[in-house]
């Protein structure tokens, strides 16, 4: 088990913004290939920049990344290409009709185009963007918006998906059909790195949890041990005691 | 290598995508600017100055209005769109994915290369019924069309990618380059403005490219055209070292 090399491998990272604040005092993390991992903490606590760093949205003070063992910096052509993301902000391209979004986001990857014309159809249809495909995204609704965001995430087939808070502002009903799709993901084997705010779901959903706070990772384990070493029978029982608070009852 | 690669080859049809589709508001108006200037100038006030350097006054400042045009074009359009991407953060697309920032760079300097030098033939071809253009030199009109476009717009890559605000991408236009396009030599002869100015309109690096420009389309420059070339290739060098630089480098890109 040992001899595998993880999907994601994150070194003592740290990170300062310009405005001197410190995000990521030292970050470690692994992420065996296949997980369903999920990042948690309050906002400001370093999730999407830790996100961006593997990125590279934002450029580490010091610290190592490497994804399925490239360099996440030296190796940054193999390295991005085997990563997809779903930011938290919707940043869709807005001259682009909804198929032209997951097409050009294919070419960006290199992906030929005949292969990326039989993804785009296939995303399209799962995520019921068929009748839309000639729209410009700037007409749709947020809830479509986030599942092209979603499609295109996945349009060159990667090997890790980052989810950053990807269900927000998203309606119930949207909300359990991505999971459900994420799920079928997974068991696939595609690696998922999940940040959310809803501690449920990250229960439900993630094999492995950390808990990030103030740049550091104050707790990691499976849902099962970190609720066993907490002595608590929810996430957000441990969540809130990680966190400093006091649980209610 | 670079040229051919997949997505270096998106991201540039992606930007000629961009200018077309909404070419009511990129190719029209500007087009329409010129043919204004054309009449204005030319028709009207060039009645009273017939001729310049022995050439009819049309002809005379149609080579610098194609220019101008061209010029507008291309750093307007590299500006604007990594500005818009900017903004609206469907850059952060581009900065994860495999591509380089080189080649990130070069995409949107040529795609604004371009549109201005669609802007610059449309001169021209709007000229036509107004004077009976003939080029002499078409080959080095080419030449410096290509390198005057590619260096404005690199120099709007980079300045897209700089700005934090709208007012530094109308800084650039109206207070940098609509100024330097006027003094440019587009409308008159060097030789007709008093000592200092002409001295100091050598300093205007429009001048040289307006002055290479009509050398090759009529014959007739006020400077030897062939070192001005030199200059060019140097300014479209520097700038577009500058827009590599700014979407490597530029404010709320990386953070």
């Amino acid at each position: 088990m040992e001899d595998i090399v993880p999907a994601l491998k994150v070194e003592d990272l740290r990170k300062t913004y310009s405005n001197g604040l410190l995000a990521l005092d030292g970050v470690s993390l692994e992420i065996q290939a296949g997980r369903f991992f999920g990042l948690l903490g309050p906002n400001g606590a370093g999730k999407t920049t830790l996100i961006n760093s593997v990125v590279s949205l934002a450029r580490p003070d010091s610290g190592r990344v490497e994804v399925f063992g490239r360099d996440a910096h030296r190796e940054f052509r193999e390295a991005r290409r085997m990563i997809g993301v779903s930011p938290q902000e919707l940043n869709l391209d807005k001259f682009l009709t909804v198929e032209e979004v997951l097409l050009y986001h294919a070419g960006y990857y290199g992906v030929e185009k005949r292969k990326a014309k039989e993804r785009a159809e296939e995303l399209l249809e799962r995520f019921g963007l068929v009748g839309k495909r000639k729209d410009r995204v700037n007409t749709l609704s947020g809830g479509m918006k986030r599942r092209i965001m979603f499609a295109r995430a996945l349009m060159h087939d990667p090997e890790v998906l980052f989810l950053d808070e990807p269900t927000a502002g998203v309606d119930i009903e949207l909300r359990y059909s991505l999971w459900e799709y994420i799920r079928e993901l997974n068991r696939g084997g595609l690696t998922i790195l999940l940040t959310t705010h809803y501690l449920e779901e990250a229960e439900e959903l993630c094999e492995e949890i950390a808990l990030i706070d103030d740049g550091r990772i104050a707790a990691q384990d499976t849902s099962a041990g970190l609720k066993a070493r907490y002595d608590a029978r929810s996430v957000e029982e441990v969540y809130l005691k990680v966190m400093g608070h006091v649980a209610d009852q | 290598m670079l040229l051919t690669n997949r997505p270096f080859r998106t991201l540039l049809s992606r930007e000629i995508l961009r200018f077309t589709r909404i070419w009511i508001q990129t190719i029209v108006p500007p087009l329409l600017t010129s043919l204004l200037y054309l009449v204005v100038f030319g028709v009207a006030l060039g009645t009273r100055i017939r001729e310049v350097d022995g050439v009819p006054y049309l002809e005379y400042i149609l080579p610098g209005v194609a220019l101008m045009s061209l010029i507008t074009g291309s750093h307007m359009n590299s500006s604007w769109s990594v500005f818009d991407a900017k903004r609206e953060r469907y850059i952060d697309e581009l900065l994860i994915s495999p591509m380089s920032d080189l080649q990130i760079a070069l995409a949107y300097s040529l795609g604004g290369t371009l549109r201005g030098l669609i802007m610059g033939l449309g001169v021209f071809v709007v000229g036509i019924p107004f004077v009976g253009v003939t080029v002499e030199h078409p080959g080095l009109l080419l030449l410096i069309g290509v390198l005057s476009s590619f260096t404005f717009a690199s120099l709007g890559t980079m300045v897209g990618a700089m700005a934090t605000r709208i007012d530094h991408i109308s800084f650039l236009t109206n207070v940098v380059i609509q100024p330097l396009a006027f003094l440019g030599g587009v409308f008159y002869s060097v030789e007709m403005l008093p000592g200092f100015l002409r001295v100091a309109t050598l300093f205007d690096p429009i001048f040289h490219m307006v002055d290479a420009a009509r050398y090759a389309t009529l014959r007739t420059s006020d400077l030897n055209p062939y070192p001005t070339l030199g200059v060019v290739f140097l300014l479209a060098a520097l700038a577009f070292a500058g827009a590599w630089w700014a979407i490597n480098r530029g404010p709320n890109l990386r953070y």
